[in-house]
């Protein structure tokens, strides 16, 4: 525990079905403020499927069926007086493709700020925009086109828009899932350098499938496997001295 | 040894069934669309000469004694043409046969002739040879519909009929030019003064109504369905239900319509609010059904992004997913209002058959549909109508090719968005 | 550290969120609800007010004439006083020969309809190049989009006068309202239905099927008529049965060339009336309301829904299963 920050989410007994299937297993699990935590593991193993839980994207899932507890800020997010949409404006996602709306490159991240009335005026709203997308890495690319068509983007540019868009409504964590994972290694490393970066803002939850990127861009990691929680522990630990056979075996490709 | 060319006669007779069986296929497909070809030809071939019309060329005589260049409208023009006439036919004078000789013009020549002086005072106090429509039988006769060689009493002109036609053509004074009254005319007993503009304007009311009823239902139906419907029994039953009334028979909805709509709610008769009422129901499944596929062909990507940022389901629904579904819903709503467009049954049941003049002033004044007048013009026993039949026909083809060539567009143009 | 943290100390209060309390108005959101859901249960309303209207209507009438002389009745003439102190016979009101005459029509356009289409649809799905199925299928699409106006016109002003004409030739008298003229033209405007509809259902079989037979050595015609039409049987007759509904249901083709005349015969050359030309015949021009004749209307529509929607219901099933089946 030692030089870890306090945990902004902490997670408890989680079990998730889906229909009849079991796809999270008791998970325990602390998420620290400020830092990056990346959830690794073999495919179908439930790291999306937690990650979700986190904001309350599988409510969407009508066979999905949640138990037990999942607090941020001290707060359960599954208690019946919550509002999903409010604890989505706290805990915004970037999700594994590329999203824009097909709206202009203005208009997407400007979308969150009006909805959440976070602007009082349209000079507001400009900086807002702005510094989002500068946050974002991408101001400098796109300040002479934030009028044309998002989808006219190059891959990366439009997944750091989604980056931007959601740190827009200025969320208290950020969940990614396999943010890179249709981008090339350029674009890939530019998406590393920038959450390296978000870290000093922002609480982030990032699921890869890439042991590099999780080394590079985490300070926590958690490893799961067939939908429980195996190993969880300072990135350098687990990396360098797994203490679980599973963990060690999967870090060394020998499964997955 | 077997041969792997297939020359054993066995193979031979089926290859042949093969062939065969092709041709069968081709021959189905040819037969059906020989059928549209005979079909749009005869009623294209038919309805042409409807866009153009005869008149006939007369001097009348405008003199002071006549008319007073002061008070031009107060003479007796029907006088005026009428003794034109019996000037340039001298030997007519039996009663009958004056008749007859009148009935060479068409039954508003009067108003024709006071609206030539009215355009040109200046031909006041002359002697002018001025054009008239001619008679749907002269036009008919002129046209070519009317058989010389048939025996007289079968055939709606007489022979002396046909000799005062010939009459003007040997002098040159007969005239063809575009019927701009078939489209600027009501619905007449007299052939020749028919035209479509009534139907037009009561179909435009019956359609408008009918696409401010429906389009906003249908969209909002749509939207509930594919986005917020709870799976239960009560959607099951909606969508049943919808996909049934979609196959329901259109005068089912007429019979509706007239017990709903004019004996239970007291909408007037005839009127385009109740037409449009009628095929508005109609139209709701279609449009339904389409804004539901193309809400559904919005990725779930989107839904999941504007969510993601907080935006409510609502919010994401109206922000996101509608605007990227709409030109498929358009698509939808315009084959829904081309279908609307060529009904006829419901618009019976409720009405909309009234012999109609004039142009409808508002959603609730007594009208008929185009597809209604082909109905009625389709019914009438002069040749002259058959030729309006048909080309009533092709401008309402016209306005189908139109829609559907737009909704066709719009799909291609926004086909691959995503 | 697996669940080391139980101690959750928010120490940054300035950072404190609130998940419970929110801004947003939740009245507009109910509202906008309210409003989608009761637009959908519009399809409902249609449906319940299709029901009442034509039972409603349809039991005044079977309280003057009774339901049996209605439904068994051989004799179709519904007569009305010419004066109001005419004591009028209330007229026949049996439904048989319109039922027989809409059986007829029907069955005529379904000869049509049935072999063209399906020989349409197998052609176009299973020989026809892209190019080709590209440029037909519009084209036959285009005589589902005619108005049944238009059908009507042509059957009545074209096609009849052709087959009296050719009658004559052969000796045969055929009526200027033939039975044969309106079930042609009906059955030529159902074949884009047959045919697009039998496209989905054979297109819906599994190639692995095509393969097989193929790969034994069969002719595609032999695979066509021996493995895929089979398998493809329960939806093709899916859409027969839609077609027949639609037969049944049309109107204007019927109204404009098959007349009025109630004759009970199974000769497709003689005049027969259908129930959706007698009941516009009886609801337009002047009409007393409440009389027998007009209620009279309102029975033969509830016997056409009745009809029309119990097919509709099983085509719809019957499809619904046989894609399950291969999906
Ligand atoms: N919507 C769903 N309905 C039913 N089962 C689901 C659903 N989503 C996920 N699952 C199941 O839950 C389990 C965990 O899935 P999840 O997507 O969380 O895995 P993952 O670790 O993210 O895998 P990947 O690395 O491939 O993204 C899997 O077995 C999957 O089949
Ligand atoms: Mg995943």
């Amino acid at each position: 525990m030692a030089g870890t920050r306090e945990p902004v989410i902490v997670a408890r007994d989680v079990n998730v079905h889906y229909a009849d299937k079991q796809a999270l297993f008791k998970i325990a699990l602390d998420i620290p403020e400020k830092e990056v935590t990346s959830l690794i593991g073999p495919s179908g193993c439930g790291k999306s499927t937690f990650l979700r839980c986190i904001n309350r994207m599988n409510d969407l899932v009508d066979s999905a069926r949640f138990e037990g507890q999942i607090t941020i800020a001290g707060q359960n997010i599954y208690a019946p007086d919550v509002d999903v949409v409010a604890l989505r404006r706290e805990v915004g996602m970037v999700f594994q493709k590329p999203n824009p709306f097909p709206k202009s490159v203005y208009d997407n991240v400007a979308y969150g700020p009006k909805i959440h009335g976070l602007a009082q005026s349209k000079a507001d709203l400009d900086g807002l925009v702005q510094w989002s997308l500068e946050k974002a890495g991408l101001w400098d690319e796109v300040r002479d086109r934030l009028n044309e068509p998002a989808l006219g983007l190059s891959g990366g540019q439009q997944q750091r828009l989604c980056i931007a868009r959601t740190i827009a409504v200025k969320p208290k964590v950020v969940l990614m899932d396999e943010p890179c994972s249709a981008l090339d290694p350029v674009a890939t490393a530019r998406i590393e350098d920038l959450i390296d970066e978000l870290r000093q803002n922002f609480s982030i939850v990032i699921v890869t499938h890439s042991m590099q990127q999780a080394s590079r861009v985490s300070q926590l990691t958690a490893f799961f496997h067939l939908g429980k929680l195996v190993e969880a522990g300072r990135t350098k630990n687990i990396f360098t001295s797994p203490q679980d056979e599973r963990t060690q075996n999967y870090i060394t490709g020998r499964i997955g | 040894m077997t041969s792997l060319i297939g020359q054993t006669p066995d193979m031979r007779r089926r290859r042949a069934a093969e062939t065969r069986f092709q041709w069968y296929g081709r021959g189905a497909i040819f037969a059906s669309l020989a059928f549209l070809a005979f079909m749009l030809w005869s009623i294209i071939s038919g309805g042409l000469g409807a866009f153009f019309t005869t008149d006939l060329m007369l001097e009348v005589d405008l003199g002071v004694q006549n008319i007073d260049p002061e008070n031009p409208a107060a003479a007796n023009y029907r006088a005026i043409w009428r003794d034109a006439m019996k000037e340039h036919f001298p030997e007519v004078t039996t009663r009958k046969e004056l008749r007859a000789l009148y009935g060479m013009l068409g039954a508003d020549a009067e108003y024709e002739l006071e609206a030539h002086v009215m355009a040109d005072p200046a031909i006041a106090g002359r002697k002018v040879k001025l054009p008239f429509r001619a008679s749907d039988e002269v036009d008919m006769l002129l046209k070519g519909n009317i058989d010389r060689a048939s025996p007289e009493d079968g055939r709606p002109m007489t022979d002396q009929e046909i000799a005062w036609v010939d009459h003007f053509a040997a002098a040159g004074d007969i005239e063809r030019r575009f019927a701009w009254s078939f489209f600027t005319n009501g619905d007449s007993r007299e052939p020749e003064l028919a035209g479509i503009l009534a139907a037009l304007a009561g179909s435009f009311l019956t359609m408008l109504v009918c696409f401010c009823v429906s389009f906003p239902v249908a969209i909002l139906a749509a939207i509930y369905l594919e986005e917020f419907a709870p799976k239960n029994r009560l959607s099951d039953l909606i969508e049943v239900n919808i996909n049934n009334l979609a196959a329901v028979p259109s005068i089912v909805f007429g019979l509706l319509g007239l017990y709903m709509f004019l004996n239970t709610f007291g909408l007037p008769r005839s009127s385009p609010l109740a037409g449009g009422l009628v095929l508005s129901l109609m139209t709701l499944p279609t449009i339904i059904i389409a804004a539901r596929a193309s809400l559904r062909a919005v990725p779930p990507s989107i839904r999941e992004a504007a969510l993601g940022l907080g935006a409510t389901p609502v919010q994401a629904t109206f922000h996101h997913v509608a605007p990227l579904a709409l030109p498929g819903i358009l698509t939808g709503t315009i084959v829904g209002m081309a279908q609307a467009l060529g009904e006829t049954a419901p618009l019976l049941m409720i009405g909309m058959v009234a012999f109609i003049v004039d142009v409808p002033d508002s959603i609730l004044e007594p009208a008929t549909a185009l597809p209604v007048q082909i109905f009625l013009w389709a019914d009438a026993p002069q040749r002259a109508f058959v030729e309006k039949t048909s080309a009533a026909i092709i401008v309402l083809l016209i306005f189908l090719i139109i829609m559907n060539l737009a909704a066709i567009l719009l799909r291609r143009r926004f086909e691959k968005r995503f | 550290m697996i669940a080391a943290g139980t101690q959750t100390c928010a120490s940054d209060k300035t950072d404190a969120i609130n998940l419970a309390d929110t801004k947003r108005n939740r009245t507009f959101e109910t509202l906008v609800m309210v409003a989608l859901a009761s637009c959908s249960m519009v399809a409902i309303l249609v449906t319940a007010g299709i029901v009442l209207s034509l039972l409603f209507e349809a039991l005044r009438f079977f309280e003057r004439v009774g339901i049996e002389k209605f439904l068994f009745g051989l004799k179709w003439s519904p007569q009305t006083a010419l004066r109001a102190d005419q004591v009028a016979a209330e007229g026949a009101f049996g439904v048989i020969p319109l039922v027989t005459g809409t059986l007829l029509i029907s069955f005529i356009a379904m000869c049509v309809a049935v072999p063209l289409g399906l020989l349409s649809a197998v052609y176009l799905s299973e020989y026809a190049g892209k190019t080709f199925r590209d440029w037909i299928k519009p084209m036959l699409e285009i005589l589902a989009g005619i108005p049944t106006v238009v059908y009507g016109f042509f059957a009545a002003l074209v096609v009849a006068p052709m087959l009296r004409a050719g009658g004559e030739q052969a000796g045969l008298n055929i009526s200027s309202e033939s039975a044969l003229a309106a079930g042609i033209v009906m059955g030529v405007m159902i074949i884009p239905l047959i045919s697009s509809l039998g496209s989905d259902v054979i297109n819906a079989v599994p190639q692995s099927l095509r393969d097989a037979s193929l790969g034994l050595g069969a002719t595609p015609a032999e695979t066509i008529r021996k493995v895929i039409l089979p398998a493809a049987a329960p939806g093709i007759s899916g859409a027969i049965l839609l077609g027949v509904s639609r037969a049944i249901g049309e109107t204007m083709i019927v109204v404009m060339a098959a007349g009025l005349a109630a004759n009970l015969t199974a000769n497709p050359l003689e005049a027969v009336t259908t129930i959706t030309a007698q009941i516009v015949a009886l609801l337009t021009g002047d009409q007393e309301f409440d009389s027998a004749k007009t209620l009279s209307a309102f029975a033969l529509g509830l016997l056409l829904f009745a009809v029309t929607l119990c097919l509709n219901v099983l085509a719809l099933r019957i499809v619904r299963k046989y894609r399950e089946e291969y999906d």
